[in-house]
C-alpha cells in the first residue's frame, strides 16, 4: 500500500463566467488509498463534476496540490496529461461514450492504441478484458447491437484494459434501469474486491450507501467524509 | 530504443485506427461524401482530360513531325508562319522560285545530302469508275524520300528520268490506292491508269501508310514528277525546294543556301532575303507555345476547381468535427494527444479528397478516350499525370482539412465531453 493513490490538498478551481468569479471547487482536501471504493456525492452544482475532471486529469486546478500515484499533476503539459490519463485513469461515463462505428473489441482496444501496444497483444488484452466483464460472446457487436447494460460493461472493460490505477465512474447507472444499474454496481463491487481503486461520482444516495466510503460536496467544499451508509443517510435526512 | 519502438507502434496504430474510422465515417454518410468529393472530381476530371488530349497530341505530333525530316530546310517564297498582313503581302509580291534556283542549289549546295523540288495542288483523281475529290497532288523528283521521309510499299518510286522526261507516272499514297482500287493488293495496281484532272498517268508504285496529323490524312496524296506537274497542272507556281543536310550541319547549310539564293536572285546587299527558309522546328516551337498555353489553362482550371473543392471539404470537415465533438472528448479522455486527433481528421479529409481525385482521374481518362473516339484528336496519358492528379487532390485535402483538424485538436476535453 504505502503512499495514498490520490492526494488532494486545498484544491481550487475557479471559472470566470461573464464578469463573475465562480468557485466551483473552493479548497478541498482529502486522500484516497489504493484499493478504496469511494463515492463522491452532492447536489448538481456542488462541484463534484469539477472534482471528477480534476481527479481524471482532464482539467488542471487553479490552485492547490493534486498528486496521482506519486506524480504532481499541476503544471503538466497537455500531452503529459493525455499520457497520464491513458496510463492511470479508466473512465466510465453516464452515457457510455462508446464509438458507434467500432465493435466492442475495437472500442476496448482504443486506450491500448494510444499507449503504443502492438496489435496482437492489444487484441489479446482487449479480449481478456471483455471476458472479465462477461461479454466474451459479444466482441464483434457494435454498440447499437448491445443492450444498455452490455454497453456499460464494454465501457468498463475499456476502462480496465489498460490496468489503470484508478477507475473513475461518472453516474455510471444514470442511463440504466434499476436492475441493470444494480448489475453494474455489483460489477464495481467485484472489481473492488479484486483490489481495484474506484471513485464513483453520483447524485444518488442509494448508490453512495453501497460504497465503503463517501465524500459529500456542497458549494465547492467538502462537507462530509465517512462510511457511505452514514453519508447517504445524512443526505436523505437533509433532503 | 524501447520508447522509440512504442512511439512508432503507437503512430502506426493511430494511423490504422484513424483510417478505419475515416472510412466508416465516409461510408456512413455516402450522400454527403459524394457531394463533398464532387468539386474535386470535376476539377481532377477536367485537368486529366485536358492533359490526356494534350499528351495525345504531343505523341502524334512529334511522331509525324519527325517523319517530315528533322534535317530538312524548305526554301519557299512564303514563310510557313506569317505574322501580320503586311508581311504576307510582301511575300506575295516576291519573285517565284523556279528551276533556275533549283539547278543552282543542286549544283552548289555542297552541304546538302539531297535536294527535291516540290509543287502542290489539289485535284480530282479517277480510275476504274472511282473518283476521288481533293487529293493532294505533289510534283517532285527522285530525292523526295530523302528530304521528306516515307517509304514505298510496292512498285518503285519516281526515278530521275521520270522528271527529266516529264513522264506521266504516279506513286499513290496509301489512302488513294485503297480508295481507287478497293480490295486489290498493291502489286496489281501497278501499271494501271489513273486520271489526274484530264490526263492519264501510269501507277508505278504505292506508298506505305503514314497516318494522320491533327486530323489530316497524310496518305491522301499522289506523287508525280514535278516537270509533268508543271506541264499538266500549270507552271505558274513557285517551287518549294526541300534540302536535306547531314546531321549537325543544318545551320551551316542554311547559311550556304542564303548566300546561293541571294546571289541567284540578285538581292542587293541592303535588302532583306526575298525567300524564306522553313524548318519543321518552327512548327514544333509554335506547337510548344500553343500546348504550353493549354497546359497553363489546364493548370489554372485545375487550381481553381481544387480550391473550390477544397473549400467544400473544409466546410464538411467543420461539420464533421462539430458532430463528433463528444467522440473527440472520449478519445482525449482515453489518452489521445492533440496530435492524434489532428492526424485522424487529416486522414479523413485527405481520404475524401484522394477518393475524389481517383474518381476524377478515372472519369477524366474516360472522357479523353471518348473524345479520342469521336474526334480526330488522340489521347494518351503518362503515369505522371495520374500521380499528379491524385497527389494534388490529396494535398488539397490535407491543406483544406488542416484548419478543421486543428480546431478539433484544440478542443478542451471537458467541454468536448459535455457537448450535446
Amino acid at each position: 500500500m504505502g503512499d495514498p493513490l490520490i492526494v488532494v490538498e486545498e484544491l481550487h478551481r475557479h471559472y470566470q463566467v461573464g464578469g463573475e468569479l465562480v468557485r466551483a471547487l473552493d479548497g478541498v482536501s482529502f486522500e484516497v488509498a489504493r484499493g478504496e471504493f469511494v463515492a463522491v456525492v452532492g447536489q448538481s452544482g456542488s462541484g463534484k463534476s469539477t472534482l471528477m475532471n480534476l481527479v481524471g486529469c482532464l482539467d488542471t486546478p487553479t490552485a492547490g496540490v493534486y498528486r496521482l500515484n506519486g506524480s504532481e499533476v499541476a503544471g503538466l503539459s497537455d500531452d503529459a496529461l493525455a499520457d497520464l490519463r491513458n496510463r492511470e485513469i479508466g473512465f466510465v461515463f453516464q452515457t457510455f461514450q462508446l464509438l458507434p462505428r467500432a465493435t466492442a473489441l475495437q472500442n476496448v482496444e482504443l486506450p491500448l492504441i494510444y499507449r503504443g501496444i502492438p496489435r496482437r497483444e492489444r487484441r489479446a488484452r482487449a479480449e481478456a478484458a471483455l471476458h472479465a466483464v462477461g461479454l466474451a460472446n459479444r466482441m464483434t457487436h457494435r454498440p447499437n447491437e448491445l443492450s444498455g447494460g452490455q454497453r456499460q460493461r464494454v465501457a468498463v472493460a475499456r476502462a480496465l484494459v489498460g490496468e489503470p490505477s484508478l477507475l473513475l465512474a461518472d453516474e455510471p447507472t444514470g442511463n440504466l434501469d434499476s436492475a441493470t444499474g444494480e448489475e453494474i454496481i455489483r460489477l464495481f463491487g467485484e472489481l473492488h474486491a479484486r483490489g481495484h481503486t474506484l471513485m464513483l461520482v453520483t447524485h444518488e444516495p442509494r448508490l453512495a450507501a453501497r460504497c465503503p466510503r463517501a465524500l459529500r460536496l456542497s458549494d465547492g467544499q467538502l462537507v462530509a467524509d465517512g462510511p457511505g451508509l452514514e453519508i447517504a443517510a445524512a443526505g436523505t435526512v437533509r433532503a | 530504443m524501447r520508447r522509440m519502438r512504442e512511439g512508432l507502434t503507437r503512430l502506426l496504430g493511430e494511423i490504422a485506427e484513424g483510417t478505419r474510422i475515416a472510412v466508416f465515417a465516409l461510408l456512413g454518410a455516402r450522400l454527403r461524401t459524394s457531394l463533398t468529393t464532387l468539386g474535386i472530381v470535376i476539377g481532377v476530371m477536367t485537368v486529366i482530360a485536358i492533359v490526356a488530349i494534350i499528351q495525345g497530341l504531343d505523341v502524334a505530333f512529334e511522331a509525324q513531325i519527325a517523319n517530315l525530316g528533322a534535317h530538312t530546310v524548305h526554301v519557299s517564297k512564303f514563310a510557313w508562319l506569317v505574322r501580320g498582313r503586311g508581311a504576307w503581302w510582301e511575300m506575295r509580291n516576291r519573285k517565284d522560285l523556279g528551276r533556275r534556283e533549283l539547278e543552282v542549289v543542286e549544283r552548289e549546295a555542297s552541304l546538302a545530302t539531297a535536294v527535291s523540288p516540290q509543287v502542290r495542288t489539289r485535284a480530282a483523281l479517277t480510275a476504274a469508275g472511282h473518283q476521288l475529290e481533293g487529293v493532294l497532288v505533289i510534283g517532285t523528283n527522285d530525292r523526295y524520300l530523302d528530304t521528306n521521309g516515307g517509304a514505298v510499299a510496292s512498285g518503285r518510286f519516281l526515278a530521275g528520268t521520270d522528271a527529266d522526261l516529264s513522264r506521266p507516272t504516279a506513286v499513290l499514297g496509301f489512302t488513294v490506292a485503297e480508295r481507287l482500287f478497293p480490295g486489290i493488293p498493291g502489286e496489281t495496281t501497278l501499271h494501271r491508269k489513273v486520271r489526274i484532272g484530264a490526263r492519264p498517268y501510269t501507277v508505278i508504285g504505292t506508298m506505305a501508310r503514314r497516318g494522320k496529323l491533327l486530323g489530316f490524312d497524310l496518305d491522301n496524296m499522289v506523287l508525280i514528277p514535278y516537270t509533268t506537274f508543271q506541264r499538266d497542272l500549270g507552271a505558274r507556281r513557285s517551287l518549294d525546294i526541300a534540302v536535306a543536310a547531314a546531321p549537325g550541319s543544318l545551320e551551316a547549310l542554311q547559311d550556304q543556301l542564303v548566300s546561293i539564293l541571294r546571289r541567284v536572285r540578285q538581292v542587293p546587299p541592303e535588302k532583306k532575303d526575298d525567300f524564306a527558309l522553313n524548318r519543321q522546328e518552327q512548327f514544333l516551337r509554335m506547337y510548344g507555345q500553343l500546348t504550353g498555353a493549354l497546359y497553363a489553362v489546364a493548370l489554372g482550371v485545375g487550381l481553381i476547381t481544387l480550391v473550390v473543392g477544397g473549400i467544400g471539404i473544409m466546410n464538411i470537415m467543420l461539420v464533421s468535427v462539430t458532430e463528433r465533438t463528444r467522440e473527440i472528448g472520449v478519445r482525449r479522455a482515453l489518452g489521445a494527444r492533440r496530435r492524434t486527433i489532428l492526424l485522424q481528421f487529416l486522414i479523413e479529409s485527405s481520404l475524401v479528397a484522394a477518393l475524389g481525385g481517383a474518381i476524377g482521374t478515372a472519369l477524366g481518362l474516360s472522357v479523353a478516350q471518348l473524345i479520342a473516339l469521336l474526334t480526330p484528336l488522340a489521347a494518351a496519358v503518362k503515369p505522371s499525370a495520374v500521380v499528379l492528379g491524385l497527389g494534388f487532390s490529396a494535398g488539397a485535402g490535407l491543406l483544406f482539412g488542416s484548419w478543421p483538424a486543428w480546431r478539433a485538436a484544440q478542443l478542451d476535453p471537458v467541454e468536448a465531453l459535455r457537448y450535446e
